[in-house]
């Protein structure tokens, strides 16, 4: 308990009308303590929240700028001193072909992963929706591939994929069909990155999408009944734009998930195979195989570039989504 | 109807490869990378496809040390579980506290700093990871337990935060408001008032840290090559092995590995979704 501080009663009262003003912290706070217990001093509040944010800093702020600082040298992975190179190892990253091929095969993996998780998991979500014998123990089958280890989950879908013992190929064997060659054809090992992908996370959309679903009110249903809407205009009306704000969520994690995607290439092709060279994967490479650390430092700053836009335009949808949804989405 | 086919039909697809993970589990190696078509287990001796003779050697055999390797599957086990654990109550810890001191007090800039917290979990731990390496071999850090705890910590404390402040925030304020009037401290509320009420939240918190923390891989195989390597890295360095990737040993090595996660997730049911959201979803 600390004493009453010089002013502390005027200082309450002014962050209790800049409080109400909206102007610090969440719309809804009332800043309740400022009024009721004027004796609170300013430190203890830095030491509730300090430890976790000097953590963060220590751990997110300092490596952006020293990474910002080994790209314009040619450190290497092994030590040794390094010298201040200018920008060249910008112009390698720009001038090779390698960064943008690895950013097309990640765009086409992050956009068929999130249009086919999302659209997958919310037609699932609407088969969810209705209450069914057994609807629990299917959703918690259903969740179990989530919880598994990527990088293990992609070394175990080995078994399944393998062109000669594979369960898959032994199937299509069965019916008739072709043995594609899914972990070595170069055409197909994308698509089996892809495939494991959506067998992980199509449930975690479908989660979302069930939410979204659930949360819309029942009375709207009834008034459409009561206008003879058809059902297909009972969806585009009602069930999917009331449904978008957390379909949308759920598409935003998934993108910057995927944007990550490393686990899985390391398992399934090694991480420097032209056809699965994520942009993970090449930092892996060029850092950790090729022993680049201040050519990984400036291909890691580009890739940071695109990561921080994106993860923009993700809070101001949550921002806008916990405003109009209230805290309580 | 056509909603009980469409569901039924992608449940059997999606629970094929995990009963087929469990079958290879209890094959022999030798069963496993046969091409024909082996699905049920008989008891039957010389079993002809598409039976198999089920064996345990998967599970008997498992902290066998593999290709040269000094230590078993145990060894990177107890790695996982200290450096899971530990860093699961730190970032609980700290992620309480932090979360209180957002949801109770006017923090200038509360708004940004709690968007920087969220923010941090969408960096690529390959981006940040040459100058983490550097700061740690400072430090003395890579290949420690104490330096991957440090780094899950504060990769999961945005969850940890945001997911907490959502628990608290729902807290009604009037009980702090009659301990600190009853003349408590406000660390005495935040203790003895605040925690029991916060206990589901935090053990939801702590579920969703101690997931991601277990199953990390990038982080755990780039700072690592010696003395703290989980069993994620440890499965995935058997990939390039020369006498064969023993599957059954990894299979049932992924089933062990999960279960407690399975567990746990089970225990906080009714709260997945705003684990797997940041607390942006409430169920």
């Amino acid at each position: 308990m600390t004493a009453y501080g010089e002013g502390a009663i005027i200082r309450a009262a002014r962050n209790d009308v800049l409080g109400r003003d909206g102007k610090y912290g969440w719309p809804q706070s009332d800043c309740w303590n400022s009024t009721l217990i004027p004796h609170e001093n300013d430190h203890l509040k830095y030491a509730f929240v300090g430890p976790a944010l000097l953590l963060l800093i220590a751990l997110n702020i300092f490596p952006l700028f020293y990474s910002l600082f080994l790209s314009f040298t040619n450190a290497e992975l092994s030590g040794g001193a390094a010298t201040f190179v200018g920008t060249a190892n910008y112009s390698t990253v720009f001038s090779t072909p390698r960064f943008a091929t690895a950013m097309r095969t990640t765009a086409t993996f992050v956009c068929l992963a999130v249009a086919i998780e999302v659209s997958l998991g919310y037609a699932l979500a609407l088969c969810f929706r209705a209450p069914f014998r057994g609807k629990s123990v299917m959703l918690a089958v259903l969740l179990v591939p989530m919880m598994l280890s990527p990088a293990v989950v992609g070394l175990y879908w080995n078994v399944i994929l393998n062109g000669n013992y594979g369960i898959l190929n032994q199937i299509l064997g069965a019916l008739g069909a072709g043995q594609p060659q899914w972990l070595t054809d170069p055409d197909l090992k994308l698509y089996s990155l892809l495939l494991i992908d959506v067998w992980m996370w199509t449930p975690f959309a479908m989660l979302i999408s069930l939410a979204g679903l659930n949360a819309i009110p029942g009375h709207l249903y009834e008034a459409a009944q009561i206008d003879r809407a058809s059902r297909w205009t009972v969806f585009r009306r009602i069930t999917l734009p009331l449904s978008f704000p957390l379909v949308a969520l759920a598409a935003l994690f998934r993108t910057t998930d995927a944007l990550k995607l490393f686990d899985q290439v390391m398992a399934v092709t090694g991480p420097n195979d032209e056809a699965t060279q994520t942009l993970s994967a090449l930092l892996y490479q060029v850092i950790f195989r090729n022993y680049k650390m201040g050519q990984g430092s400036a291909y890691a700053m580009v890739v940071l570039v695109i990561v921080i836009a994106l993860s923009t335009i993700f809070v101001r949808h949550i921002q806008t989504f916990q405003t109009r949804h209230g805290r309580a989405a | 109807m056509v909603k009980r086919f469409f569901l039924g039909s992608y449940f059997f697809i999606a629970a094929l490869p995990l009963v087929w993970l469990l079958l290879t589990s209890v094959k022999t190696r030798t069963d496993v990378i046969d091409p024909s078509f082996r699905v049920l287990p008989t008891q039957t001796v010389e079993a002809s496809p598409p039976s198999f003779n089920p064996t345990t050697a998967g599970y008997r055999d498992l902290n066998e040390p593999i290709s040269g390797s000094v230590h078993g599957f145990l060894h990177f086990l107890w790695n996982s579980i200290v450096i899971g654990l530990l860093s699961t109550i730190a970032s609980v810890a700290l992620g309480t506290s932090c979360a209180y001191g957002f949801s109770r007090f006017d923090i200038p800039g509360a708004r940004d700093w709690l968007f920087f917290t969220l923010s941090t979990r969408f960096l690529p731990p390959l981006a940040v990871v040459v100058p983490l390496l550097v700061m740690y071999r400072t430090f003395d850090l890579p290949n420690t337990h104490i330096g991957l705890i440090l780094l899950y910590t504060g990769f999961n404390l945005s969850l940890a935060v945001w997911l907490m402040k959502g628990f608290i925030d729902e807290i009604p304020k009037a009980y702090e408001e009659a301990a600190l009037v009853d003349g408590y401290s406000r660390w005495q509320a935040f203790t003895r008032i605040i925690l029991p009420q916060a206990r589901t939240g935090m053990a939801v918190t702590a579920v969703f840290c101690l997931i991601s923390a277990w199953n990390e891989f990038g982080f755990a195989m780039t700072l690592n090559n010696a003395r703290a390597i989980t069993v994620p890295v440890y499965f995935a360095g058997l990939q390039g092995d020369i006498q064969g990737i023993p599957w059954p040993r990894i299979t049932a090595g992924v089933l062990v590995f999960v279960a407690p996660i399975v567990v746990f997730t089970v225990l906080v049911r009714n709260h997945i979704l705003r684990g797997v959201t940041f607390g942006t979803v409430k169920q």
